[in-house]
């Protein structure tokens, strides 16, 4: 059986994020949580496989305990079983951090086939853990895909990569990651049904002493602020006159001409 | 050892990184070296500000760009350069996260800018968080000092006749596992949009397809392009993705930007944010593009665009 994993991140929301002007702090004390946008069509393209050729999908994450309610929202979405590691030191991770205690808890879990990630968080989208855990476990990968095939008796799979200037297909042995786009598929709502099967499937605690990882940051976040522009704010009205002042306006300034 | 590090695919954009490396090089009293993929291309390099070009070997057939992970990570394992930039285009940024992960050192991705402190020798740089709603400032901790930087964040270095430097060739590439068997150019469908000078930006505001052509009106008085924002590209696919603007689109950096029907979600905004002036006009007051504009016009674009192009007409006719 293909044994495939797909990892996921509990994100704030970040239409939930409110910006104190003033100082451009930003506050965070009413935020939801939610999975992380892309990590939801790594989940879908896990259950796409589970339902076409039968693979058995894990999926997994780290986070705070807090968390928890992350495991019924990931499951109801398909896989058969969450991997859960958890420790309240697990907030704020860095990029290495996170793909140091994925990697210690896929050694843990042993045998798997694929791991299937979303390009990137909706919070900090820095794009690193999907290679950066390839290169950790030392298989292959593949980032950026749009179209995935699994080559059943060949132990391989297709990837088709959207590149900047161009799509590239690829072809790699199992077993081996990938980092899905978002036109990959289109991440199902669950169903009340799947919803409420989500609550009778296993789910493995795991915490950060029985991995063994040490992970240190490798980075000193020193601020968080607002992003601001500075700009004029001119409002007009719709009127003729309105209109002619800011054309007016703009070719003194020589933008057009 | 020391030095400044760049990577980029192609040689625009490892101009633009000689240019970030060069001031720094500068700085840290420390050299500046590029990799090149083409011998024809290390001379060029040189001129334009590097002291060293390591010359990367051929590729086998089928062999992806990326499989030279591992000849660069050991050759930074050796020579400990201080910083280390890759141009964060696709393929850069899956280069340097597995470059990161190689060498243990932290990485800052999609870096827009930083600050130098000369005596520790160290960067503060910064990124864009939550879509473009923060930005978060980095010190690495870790050697070398790595982001990744998106095409267009420098202007590129300019060229000095008469320098010299060394050009050294790497080792093979390994073979990888990863074999490319099929690669299609995506066709282009539009104008390079990063490369107009005055841009009008479609919004979800405009409501019937045939109505981007009001836009397109506009843009040709102006003698601009027409962009979007990006549902209009992905969801309604009412003009080419290549033209969306946003922080997961194109970055531009236009003399003029006109958002006609665009509300100003933050994520659009950042890709907008280096434009010389803005003017937005929406028919909510409370639009945040508003915020983010030079001039607004607060009103029905459907009456405001046609009034604009005719007084547009002869104005610009004077």
């Amino acid at each position: 059986m293909l044994k495939v994993i797909a990892c996921f991140k509990w994100v704030m929301d970040e239409a939930d994020i409110k910006v104190d002007t003033g100082s451009r702090r930003l506050i965070l004390d009413r935020v939801g949580y939610k999975i992380s946008l892309y990590d939801r069509n790594a989940i879908e393209e896990a259950a796409r496989l589970q339902e076409q050729h039968g693979a058995g999908v894990v999926a997994m994450t780290v986070a705070p305990p807090t968390a928890k309610q992350c495991l019924k929202d990931a499951l109801s979405r398909g896989p058969d079983k969450a991997c859960f590691v958890n420790d309240p030191s697990l907030v704020d991770l860095e990029p290495a951090q996170t793909t140091a205690i994925l990697a210690a808890a896929i050694e843990a879990l042993g045998d798997f086939d694929l791991i299937i990630c979303g390009e990137g968080s909706s919070d900090l989208y820095t794009q690193q853990v999907g290679p950066a855990l390839a290169e950790k476990l030392e298989i292959p990968c593949a980032t950026y895909v749009n179209k995935l095939t699994y080559m059943e008796g060949e132990k391989r799979i297709i990837a088709e990569r959207k590149l900047d200037d161009c799509m590239e297909v690829v072809s790699m042995p199992l077993p081996a990651l990938v980092t899905v786009l978002p036109d990959i598929n289109t991440p199902r709502i669950p169903t009340l049904k799947q919803v409420l099967a989500a609550s009778r499937k296993p789910i493995d605690n795991i915490t950060l002493d029985a991995l063994g990882v040490a992970c240190e940051g490798c980075m000193q976040t020193t601020g968080i602020l607002a992003a601001t522009m500075e700009r004029r704010r001119l409002r007009f009205g719709a009127g003729e006159e309105d209109i002619r002042a800011i054309i007016g306006a703009l070719l003194k300034e020589g933008v057009i001409a | 050892m020391a030095g400044i590090w760049v990577f980029a695919e192609n040689r625009e954009q490892t101009l633009e990184l000689l240019n970030a490396g060069k001031g720094l090089a500068a700085d840290f009293g420390t050299n500046l070296t590029a990799f090149a993929w083409d011998k024809q291309w290390a001379q060029d390099y040189i001129t334009h500000g590097a002291d060293q070009v390591l010359l990367l070997p051929p590729l086998a057939d089928g062999q992806p760009l990326e499989s030279c992970v591992p000849v660069i990570a050991e050759k930074a394992k050796t020579e400990d350069p201080d910083v280390f930039f890759i141009t964060a285009t696709q393929r850069g940024k899956e280069i340097a996260a597995r470059l990161a992960a190689r060498l243990n050192a932290g990485l800052c991705s999609g870096c827009t800018g930083f600050k130098v402190d000369k005596e520790k020798k160290s960067l503060a740089m910064e990124r864009m968080l939550f879509g473009g709603l923060a930005v978060q400032t980095l010190v690495p901790a870790t050697r070398p000092q790595m982001a990744t930087v998106p095409p267009r964040t420098f202007d590129p270095a300019a060229p000095q006749e008469g320098r010299e430097g060394n050009i050294r060739e790497l080792p093979a590439i390994p073979p990888s596992a990863v074999t490319v068997v099929g690669r299609t150019a995506k066709v282009r469908e539009a104008v390079d949009i990063t490369e107009a000078r005055i841009v009008v930006c479609v919004g979800r505001g405009v409501e019937k397809k045939k109505d981007v052509e009001l836009a397109r009106e506009l843009a040709r008085v102006l003698g601009g392009e027409v962009a979007c924002s990006r549902p209009v590209a992905e969801e309604l696919h009412w003009l080419p993705e290549e033209v969306y603007l946003g922080i997961s689109g194109k970055k531009i950096k236009p003399d003029l930007y006109v958002g006609v029907g665009v509300s100003g979600q933050i994520q659009h905004v950042t890709g907008i944010r280096d434009a010389k002036v803005i003017f937005a006009i929406n028919k909510d007051e409370n639009a945040p593009i508003f915020e983010a504009a030079d001039y607004g016009i607060v009103g029905d674009l459907y009456q405001v665009v046609p009034k604009l192009i005719q007084e547009l007409k002869s104005a610009l006719k004077a």
